[in-house]
């Protein structure tokens, strides 16, 4: 019978994982962050819109990790001054988040109402006081609206419109057609156009080293 | 005398029993901690395969960034994952390559083959794993599509913890296989029964085969 020794074993485990951790992305270096739709006036965006590197984020604002993720984007357009444009899409997703749809029609309705400074401050507002996992009562959402002061009544009116409901679906085709796979997912573009996706929360350091590489891509 | 006692024993001694059995050698130990870490990195580097392939492929950045970019994705295990899904992601290649080890140690040391059962409560806890793994950003990578296909990714919103009880149960389904496996490495070799049990007295002057030897 022929007996395998399990330093060997263990050593091939090694060589075939370290194949792996190489070749899968060499072999995926042609499709890096699937097609998505170009950053645009249309877009909400935060720092200079002319910055070199764009951060776009496809968010879920009852996603527990988009919440945790939030404050690290916000740090990125803090430490990288005029270098770095932070656009936020809408990616909500509904299957386990039925109530976060309604949610980004909300920051739309606040958009409508006051400019990007009311979506941002909306934004801000709303992932610091959602316990998240769908669990924000809808009550909140005026209210929220008068924190950042905008008047209650066509806030709320805007909201049961729905108007703003199909800005939400075309950020979410876009999502998909960029290949998000959760969220939140933010796709990093080098001034080149080379694009970076990043899955998940990622550490702070691993935004910082990506953004960095980035904005080396002339 | 069975050094490993009897089978009357608590479960967790058994595990403990058979466990020590296994990883005091050496070979046993790195195999098994060799497997924990490709499952974990793997865990946590697949979910980002494509940005690690643009950043590889990216020229002029040094190889010591694509090594740093490597090590910091590993602290997603703190910042991308809830409390239990951490947990959960980082027990369970602990607890699978325990597992193997103790599986080929058995299959070694016996030169016997395991039931399907054991096999299946070890693959399927890692399966349930990599599935729960997929719950790392919301949405997940594999759970959710998975479901989908089913038509039941609605199902994800009904569950406590938001479809990370699959991290739950992998742990499970791995502390069976392992204690099923350590069963087998507690008990001594016998000679097995036959399949519909022990001969009667009646039957026993007929029967010319009671059981089998030992492997």
């Amino acid at each position: 019978m022929n007996r395998s020794n399990p330093h060997r074993t263990a050593i091939r485990l090694f060589l075939a994982a370290a194949v792996l951790a190489l070749a899968v992305p060499a072999g995926a270096q042609e499709e890096m962050a699937g097609i998505m739709e170009p950053v645009t006036p249309r877009d909400h965006i935060r720092g200079n819109p002319a910055a070199p590197v764009k951060l776009v984020e496809f968010a879920d604002t009852e996603c527990p990790l988009c919440k945790r993720f939030h404050p690290a984007l916000q740090r990125v357009v803090d430490d990288y001054p005029g270098k770095v444009a932070w656009v936020f899409r809408h990616f909500p997703i509904a299957e386990i988040h039925p109530k976060a749809p309604k949610e980004h029609e909300a920051t739309e309705c606040a958009a409508e109402l006051g400019g990007e400074p009311a979506f941002w401050a909306y934004l801000d507002r709303l992932y610091a006081i959602t316990p998240s996992n769908d669990r924000l009562d809808p009550a909140e959402l005026p209210r929220i609206a008068q924190h950042v002061g905008l008047d209650r009544a066509p806030f709320e009116q805007c909201l049961r419109s729905g108007r703003h409901a199909a800005r939400v679906a075309e950020d979410v085709a876009d999502a998909l057609a960029a290949g998000a796979p959760g969220t939140p997912y933010s796709v990093i573009v080098a001034p080149n156009g080379r694009t970076y996706a990043v899955v998940g929360a990622q550490p702070y350091a691993a935004l910082r080293l990506v953004i960095d590489i980035a904005l080396e891509q002339k | 005398m069975n050094p490993m006692g009897t089978l009357e024993q608590n479960p967790g001694r058994i595990v403990i029993e058979a466990g020590i059995e296994v990883l005091r050698r050496p070979a046993y130990i790195l195999l098994a901690a060799a497997i924990a870490v490709v499952v974990l990195a793997a865990a946590l580097w697949l979910p980002n395969y494509r940005l690690l392939g643009a950043v590889f492929t990216t020229p002029g950045v040094a190889l010591g960034a694509k090594l740093q970019l490597l090590a910091i994705l590993l602290g997603g295990l703190v910042s991308n994952f809830g409390v239990v899904a951490a947990v959960s992601t980082a027990t369970t290649p602990v607890l699978f390559g325990v597992d193997v080890a103790m599986i080929v140690y058995f299959a070694k040391r016996r030169r016997a083959r395991l039931a399907r059962g054991e096999i299946a409560a070890g693959f399927g806890g890692a399966a349930s794993g990599a599935l729960a793994a997929g719950c790392a950003a919301c949405g997940s990578f594999l759970l959710l599509p998975v479901l989908s296909f089913v038509g039941a990714a609605g199902a994800l919103a009904l569950l406590p913890l938001g479809g990370a009880e699959l991290g739950l149960l992998s742990i499970g389904l791995l502390l069976l296989s392992i204690y099923l496996i350590a069963r087998k490495i507690a008990v001594p070799p016998l000679c097995e029964l036959p399949p519909d049990g022990p001969v009667q007295r009646a039957d026993r002057e007929s029967h010319t085969t009671p059981g089998r030897n030992p492997p």
